[in-house]
């Protein structure tokens, strides 16, 4: 008997615009000591179909119908909720996506772990610290004893959650439910954090359902998978199969649609039109026929069910054998831009320039006099050269200073020493109306779509509001800007009518794209510019990205913390690591000839798609986590963290060293041999060449 | 925290002698003056001139500030005009009868006002939602006055629940032991703030609930009783409390009306008298405490805040 089997699970939630069929008809099982992925885009149910087996249900959702979800041969559907308690973080426990926000900010941790143990252990408050301590201590907390009375605010992101997982393993329970467990965090915790997951899976031999929207995870952290979409199972099968011989094909198509760092720049991303159909109404046919490259009329009419063997079942009227074969994935070629590799060494003056460029923020608190000031070392030194038509990607962990550095490049703050330079100017030395003028070179690309609009201003407006506000052309010509700027992002004109709330979050990118192109920019700095979208979007915004950069010969810098998705952009990528710029060069340097340690491990810590490649991957890349930069470390910032530091890394700050034609890194210890070592003698250590580095 | 206990006094003190200046500059602004308000409108130029003489009003404003500063950090504010009595007498009369009145109607209102706010926030939408709400609106929307003027009306005059005058007892104690004669004005000012506190604490807790921490706890098993008792009412305590700080002013606007009308003899009462006397004394003398009151209120406040939100107490650790 398997630990788990939910069978038939339809979970239904009344709305204002009428019932949502969140989760239809979903079944599956589980074993002790096996990891599930639920796998999806976001409103495919699979987050619902976690929250149905908690029993967590919003307001107005109900498990309806013939549902049925087997604990160890006992019925959760339809018992009484003080029973359900006794099971609800005793027998199944939950992990939730966003440590920042998931503990009580009022409450110590040791407080809040005792809360789950004397509630179902009625044991006393000592035993249930004890056993606080004990589990906090299991999941990694260091120093576990000292810490009980730390408040949430005290701890880092990667140890908060740390602190949840160890909330859900208080009592042992015999299922957890991982809900996105990494999302929100940087990708070298992210790695720490699902290695501390799959060893406590095997340590109290507990079955796991990950639910996850990142390919990368899934491959690595899962036995089988079933993949979600419109509220049922479209495809389940193990790991290995699903990624090589899948047989559904919006499974295809998702795979297909992730970046990967391997993938050919020059070749488009594959996406999927259109959205996901509502869930309040679904399609009488198969669900994913309308964004199906594959579907006929067979698929419209009538509904596919799970067939197949007991170990691949699948819902799908023609299904695929297998991944889309590369070169043959409807690519579109990349549209010719600028040269992959353009040259800044050439005769041509870069676009943008940034020197010695320092950012110091004082620590917000009081200070009682006499006290020493204490700053934040947002940037110390970084600088960096972009020429026209170039994409320059910035990576590294948060808090490393790279959304700062966006933001002095485009003259939204200033830099405390240092210049940037744009064109020949110094964008410092710029004041008032000058400055003004000169921001419809440089525009910005937000995160968030959704609090990057102003919700209460039509799309039109919006777009045009820079026009205005340089003063660009008569009312009429503005006008005509808009709509030219919609057709060029792909949305229909009649959007200018339209409020921000009325477009998916994909199509409000691509509105924050327009924005920025409304004054044709020379430079957009794109922060984190798909983050939030689902990976199917996601493919659209970058094709579109640079379709757009070909077009107008723009230049972009891209800030993310996703290695695949800046090296799919970017012509040149930068890697920062504590407000220190610590190795530059073209993608495949980055990639391929990774110089410095803590690229090295960025990399390594990065979950490609493929099962294969991520079991044989070996520890977790970088251990730790980031020191504050209130206080960085002397000499190498990365010394802390590094596996290969020694004395000299704590006494001496390494300067910028070239690799090879634009390749430079700033490391003692690096993982290859610089340049000038290799020809000592002839170069004599001469000066650094390269077009980036940092003091 | 103790550095910020430090800054916050620092500021409080500052606040305090800008109220001062600002209480002794609009009261001498005030048109008409106190000699003919105390002596009447046929006074003779000398009269008015003996009697500005004697209570130093003849001298300029800056050297009358100077003198009503020194006094008042010595705790005299004065003789009133028209009681002849001095004002700290006065006022260490009525102070503490003022803190049963006040403090009893607004520990009732948040007494009712934050479960109030709570349970609104869980049935959002619904009924009985709506219903709370309109109520608050209406309490809110009603003038002081009238809403003491109609309970008088109903539990006095038709019902002959209640008396429709305050306690008249001297001590606090004797105005304690008249419990009846208390309930109609506690009530009165306990619905008008009843009504504001509520909605803070309504939206506060629709904040909370919507936390990811709040669905954590009932992950853990917790019932949904002590999940708002543990988790929603103290973090949705807190912007409240930042409100009930600076409500001072609004109380004691509420009192001053409410003491008129139920004759309470407070502090309210002895303001409104003294207003239309125009007894500079009284006026500066109470002025000062409600501002004073406003100030500690606030400060005590942020203090309390600080207590309940570990992320404020432990800024600077």
């Amino acid at each position: 008997m398997p630990l788990l089997e939910v069978s038939n699970l339809t979970t239904h939630i009344r709305t204002r615009r009428g019932v949502v069929r969140a989760v239809d008809d979903v079944s599956f099982t589980l074993e002790a000591g096996e990891t599930l992925g639920l796998v999806g885009e976001s409103g495919c149910g699979k987050s619902m179909t976690g929250l149905s087996l908690m029993g967590l249900l919003p307001p107005g959702g109900a498990v309806v119908g013939d549902s049925s979800v087997l604990l160890d041969g006992r019925e959760l559907v339809g018992l009484p909720d003080r029973e359900l308690r006794r099971v609800r973080g005793n027998d199944i426990a939950m992990v939730f996506q966003d440590p920042m926000t998931s503990l009580d900010p009022t409450k110590t941790i040791g407080h809040q772990v005792a809360e789950s143990v004397l509630l179902h252990r009625g044991c006393t408050r000592a035993e249930a610290t004890e056993r606080a301590a004990e589990v906090l201590g299991l999941v990694g907390l260091p120093h576990p004893r000292e810490r009980l009375k730390d408040y949430p605010h005290q701890l880092s992101g990667g140890l908060r959650q740390r602190v949840l997982i160890a909330m859900a393993l208080a009592n042992e329970p015999r299922v957890l439910i991982a809900d996105e467990p990494t999302t929100a965090l940087d990708v070298t915790i992210q790695a720490q954090i699902l290695a501390l997951l799959a060893d406590l899976r095997t340590r109290l031999g507990m079955a796991m359902i990950l639910i996850t929207h990142d390919m990368g995870v899934t491959a690595g952290h899962t036995d089988r998978v079933n993949v979600m979409y419109a509220g049922r199972i479209a495809e389940s099968t193990g790991t290995d199969r699903l990624f090589r011989g899948m047989r559904h094909p919006y499974t295809q198509s998702l795979l297909a649609s992730v970046p990967r760092l391997d993938q050919d720049p020059s070749v488009q991303l594959p996406t999927i039109p259109g959205r996901p159909p509502d869930l309040t109404a679904p399609p009488g046919g198969c669900r994913f026929a309308e964004r199906c490259r594959y579907a006929t009329d067979r698929c419209r009419t009538e509904e596919p069910q799970l067939t197949g063997a007991d170990d691949h079942r699948y819902a799908c009227w023609h299904p695929t054998s297998g991944p889309l074969p590369a070169g043959t994935t409807a690519a579109v070629p990349r549209p010719d831009g600028p040269s992959p590799s353009p040259s800044p060494s050439s005769a041509d003056r870069p676009l943008l320039e940034a020197r010695d460029l320092v950012r110091e923020f004082p620590v917000h608190g009081n200070r009682l006099p006499g006290r020493a000031r204490r700053v934040v070392h947002a940037l110390s030194g970084v600088s960096l050269e972009l020429g026209p038509g170039e994409t320059f990607g910035l990576v590294g962990e948060s808090g490393c200073g790279k959304t700062t550095l966006g933001r002095l490049l485009v003259g939204l703050d200033r830099p405390d020493t240092g210049t940037v330079t744009l064109d020949g100017t110094d964008l410092g030395r710029l004041r008032g109306r000058e400055l003004r003028e000169r921001r419809r070179d440089l525009q910005m690309m937000f995160q968030d779509p959704y609090s990057s609009l102003d919700p209460r201003m039509r799309v039109g407006s919006i777009l045009r509001e820079p026009l205005q506000i340089q003063g660009i052309g008569t009312a009429r010509q503005q006008k005509a800007r808009v709509a030219e700027l919609l057709t060029e992002v792909g949305l229909p004109e009649r959007g200018a009518e339209l409020y921000p709330h009325e477009f998916s979050g994909g199509q409000r990118q691509r509105i924050g794209l327009a924005r920025a192109l409304a004054l044709t920019p020379k430079l957009i700095v794109a922060d984190e510019p798909v983050s939030a979208l689902d990976v199917s979007v996601r493919a659209q915004v970058l094709n579109l990205m640079n379709r757009l950069q070909a077009a107008h010969g723009l230049s972009y810098v891209v800030i993310s913390h996703d290695l695949a998705v800046v090296r799919y952009l970017a012509d040149r990528i930068g890697v920062m690591y504590l407000g220190r710029m610590v190795e530059v060069g073209s993608a495949d340097d980055i990639q391929l000839r990774a110089a410095h340690p803590y690229t090295a491990g960025l990399l390594k810590a990065v979950p490609v798609p493929d099962p294969e490649l991520e079991r044989a991957k070996r520890g977790t890349g970088i251990s730790g986590e980031l020191p504050s930069p209130v206080d960085p470390p002397s000499g190498c910032r990365f010394r802390t963290r590094c596996p290969l530091a020694r004395e000299r890394c704590a006494e001496e700050q390494p300067v910028m060293r070239a690799f090879g034609p634009e390749h430079t890194a700033a490391c003692h210890f690096p993982l290859s041999t610089p340049l000038a070592d290799a020809a000592a003698g002839r170069l004599n250590g001469g000066g650094v060449p390269g077009s980036a580095g940092g003091r | 925290m103790t550095t910020y206990l430090i800054r916050r006094t620092g500021e409080a003190i500052v606040v305090v002698i800008g109220v001062m200046v600002l209480t002794f500059v609009m009261i001498h602004l005030v048109p008409g003056s106190a000699a003919r308000a105390t002596l009447g409108t046929r006074a003779t130029a000398e009269r008015i001139a003996v009697f500005n003489a004697a209570n130093g009003l003849d001298r300029p404003l800056a050297a009358q500030f100077v003198t009503f500063v020194k006094q008042a950090a010595e705790g005299n504010f004065g003789t009133s005009y028209s009681l002849n009595q001095p004002v700290s007498t006065l006022l260490a009369q009525r102070l503490p009868r003022d803190a049963v009145l006040l403090g009893l109607s607004t520990l009732l209102a948040l007494a009712v006002a934050l479960p109030m706010g709570i349970f609104q926030a869980v049935r959002r939408g619904r009924v009985a939602d709506h219903v709370f709400t309109v109520v608050s609106f209406v309490l809110y929307s009603m003038p002081d006055f009238f809403f003491a003027l109609l309970l008088i009306a109903v539990f006095s005059v038709q019902l002959h629940l209640l008396p429709s005058e305050a306690p008249q007892a001297e001590s606090v104690a004797g105005i304690l032991a008249d419990p009846r004669a208390l309930v109609l004005p506690v009530v009165t000012l306990t619905l008008v703030s009843v009504a504001g506190f509520s909605r803070y604490m309504r939206s506060s807790a629709i904040g909370t609930l919507a936390q990811e921490y709040v669905q954590v706890a009932r992950a853990k098993g917790l019932p949904e009783r002590l999940v708002l008792r543990r988790h929603v009412l103290r973090n949705s305590l807190l912007p409240v409390i930042t409100v009930l700080g600076l409500s001072a002013p609004g109380v004691v606007a509420g009192a001053v009306i409410a003491e008129s009308v139920f004759n309470y003899p407070g502090m309210g009462l002895l303001f409104y008298q003294a207003a239309t006397s125009k007894d500079y004394p009284i006026m500066l003398g109470s002025t000062l405490v409600v501002g004073v009151a406003t100030v500690v209120g606030s400060l005590f406040a942020d203090i309390a805040y600080s207590l309940l939100d570990p992320r404020i107490r432990y800024v600077d650790a």
